[in-house]
């Protein structure tokens, strides 16, 4: 009989190591092929003929992928930066004042995107966007950089929001004790230590951007390829180790962003 | 706060507009990877105008977004089985493709489709077959028959690949069986069922990419397309490629103009481009699929212009059809054979 105190811990079930190491087995076992060929000599993605860096020089030399990238990474950055700025003064308005009637319904609605079916949203921007087009006759990028704002909100609010809650809201009250006016207080106290939060979440939404498919392939218009929906659209014909060395770059740069959030977020203020 | 994001926004919104329409433009909306760069650029050269392609992946998503209105494309590449839909929607215009001045160079039997009667609305683009590929060094028989996979010598048995597109392999044993592809007829949607549960067992895989795996001897037959079966023999001379004499499926895709184009004029002069010798070899020298155009073998690499894959052989032009898209009513018998046979 255990009679010892220990609490429980999920670690010491039966079989949770065997458990554990088999998940992160399969998300990352299929991971590797994709990143050894990329480096393959030859024309193939499944035969090995030695190692070489010519397709990231192929792709580094394909001006549709060189485009594509750009693309990508313009409307990432300005959705993440539009997402964040949102997400903040929501956040900001969602802990930083007394609980009033609607508040669960507001989490509710920020964070829809999470929710709902990404083709769904996808589906209902295309008819709605068509409309728009239809009547203005504009084609432009903002069709795919509001989507992207949209849906990159709630990525950016959550940390922001956890970073918040954990803030001690006694400085802030300080900081009004000692007469600051709200915004000087918001901008010397609760801004500095939020920073943290707000990068982390700037840089969740600029990954969740880069990488979106299924609502970019709806709603852009005539030369709007994203990075993604170019490899996509490469799918149907042969797959040369190019899309290969593509994938290997696009997964290092979302590789680099997270562990750069995880370092952003654990570091206690 | 606000202020300031609005600032921002309003700056950025005015420096992407600033990437307004020009004139001499074309929107192309293609089949990613499908469109040959050096095609395009011969076309922006000769003409002055400016080409952007934007890809999609299935004849769906275009159909969608065309659908939706809105789209900014001027032509687009649908496959032959969905061009009827383009037409009875209404969705593209009729540039009467028959009496542009290059209509003469496309092929006789390319003048008048099932599918586009006096071809009026598309011009051609690429077109290829299922059929099946063999690796003659492990089976020397007759090749011509779906046979080889429905039905497998002895030497083929674990070998096999079927490539795993629901209406190309329903169709193909439907056309095994006597019958037609989309038959209403249940009698026989019930034999090409028992038939193919019966033969899966002796096929290894079920699968895309099989070029590699003939080049490494792997595989020794698939019920797959002409042009892979053309780039799988350049790697492993002893792949052939087999016109299924029982009758096999035909594909094509072709270039239409959009209703609500707004570079009409330059659509219709790229859709007279593209129909000539030297234009339409360029296409199929970046694809590796055949065109309609008479004279275009001299423009493409000498590999494909005498290739059996490519151009079909004069005695199985017969038994290749055109077939369109299945009524609603046989799509659900063959989403249940197709879920029946994945088990």
């Amino acid at each position: 009989m255990v009679t010892s105190s220990r609490p429980f811990s999920i670690k010491r079930m039966p079989g949770f190591s065997l458990l554990a190491l088999t998940c992160f087995f399969a998300l990352y076992m299929p991971l590797a092929p994709l990143v050894i060929y990329s480096f393959n000599a030859g024309n193939n993605i499944a035969l090995w003929e030695g190692l070489s860096l010519r397709w990231y020089v192929a792709a580094w030399e394909n001006d549709l992928v060189q485009s594509a990238a750009i693309r990508s990474v313009v409307i990432a950055v300005i959705a993440s930066v539009v997402a964040t700025s949102l997400a903040t003064m929501v956040a900001l308005g969602t802990t930083r004042t007394r609980p009033y009637r609607g508040q669960t319904s507001i989490y509710a609605m920020v964070n829809q995107p999470l929710m709902v079916p990404e083709i769904v949203t996808a589906v209902a921007l295309l008819i709605f966007f068509a409309l728009i087009k239809k009547a203005t006759g504009y084609h432009g990028y903002a069709y795919l950089i509001s989507a992207h704002t949209a849906f990159c909100i709630p990525f950016a609010y959550l940390p922001i929001r956890a970073r918040l809650e954990g803030m001690d809201r006694v400085l802030e009250t300080a900081a009004a004790d000692l007469y600051a006016t709200p915004w000087r207080s918001f901008t010397r106290v609760t801004l500095p230590l939020l920073l943290p939060g707000i990068l982390a979440g700037a840089m969740l939404a600029f990954v969740i951007s880069l990488d979106d498919v299924v609502i970019t392939e709806f709603v852009k218009s005539a030369g709007q390829d994203t990075l993604p929906t170019y490899m996509l659209g490469q799918l149907r014909r042969t797959i040369t180790p190019e899309i290969n060395a593509i994938s290997t770059v696009l997964l290092g740069v979302s590789v680099v962003v997270v562990t750069i959030i995880f370092f952003l977020s654990r570091k206690k203020a | 706060m606000k202020l300031m994001f609005k600032a921002v926004l309003s700056s950025l919104m005015l420096a992407f507009s600033g990437i307004a329409m020009a004139a001499g433009e074309l929107n192309l909306y293609n089949w990613g990877n499908y469109t040959s760069p050096e095609l395009i650029e011969k076309f922006e050269k000769e003409t002055g105008i400016k080409v952007t392609i934007t890809d999609y992946d299935s004849n769906e998503t275009a159909l969608a977004k065309v659908r939706a209105g809105g789209h900014g494309f001027d032509l687009a590449v649908p496959s032959h089985s969905h061009l009827p839909i383009w037409i009875s929607e209404g969705l593209i215009a009729n540039p009467r493709v028959d009496q542009m001045p290059n209509f003469k160079n496309v092929a006789e039997e390319w003048r008048n489709p099932d599918w586009d009667p006096g071809r009026q609305y598309s011009a051609p683009w690429q077109w290829g077959s299922v059929g099946v590929m063999v690796d003659t060094s492990v089976y020397d028989g007759d090749i011509n028959t779906f046979g080889i996979i429905l039905d497998p010598p002895e030497e083929l048995i674990g070998k096999i690949n079927v490539a795993p597109e629901m209406n190309d392999v329903i169709s193909s044993a439907l056309l095994y069986l006597g019958g037609e592809a989309c038959s209403g007829d249940k009698e026989l949607l019930k034999k090409a069922r028992d038939k193919l549960v019966e033969a899966k067992p002796k096929w290894k895989s079920m699968d895309y990419g099989v070029i590699e795996k003939f080049a490494g001897r792997d595989l020794a037959a698939s019920l797959y397309w002409n042009g892979a079966a053309f780039r799988a023999r350049l790697k492993n001379p002893d792949v052939r490629y087999g016109y299924p004499k029982e009758g096999y499926s035909l594909w094509a895709d072709a270039v239409v103009l959009l209703k609500d184009a707004r570079n009409v004029e330059e659509a219709k002069t790229f859709m007279n481009f593209i129909m000539t010798p030297e234009n339409a070899g360029l296409m199929s020298a970046f694809a590796r699929y055949a065109n309609s155009i008479v004279g275009s073998e001299k423009y493409m690499p000498e590999d494909m212009a005498t290739a059996p894959e490519v151009v079909v052989p004069q005695e199985f032009i017969g038994a290749g059809k055109f077939y369109p898209t299945c009524s609603p009513e046989v799509q659900k018998i063959y989403a249940a054979i197709w879920t029946e046979l994945l088990k």
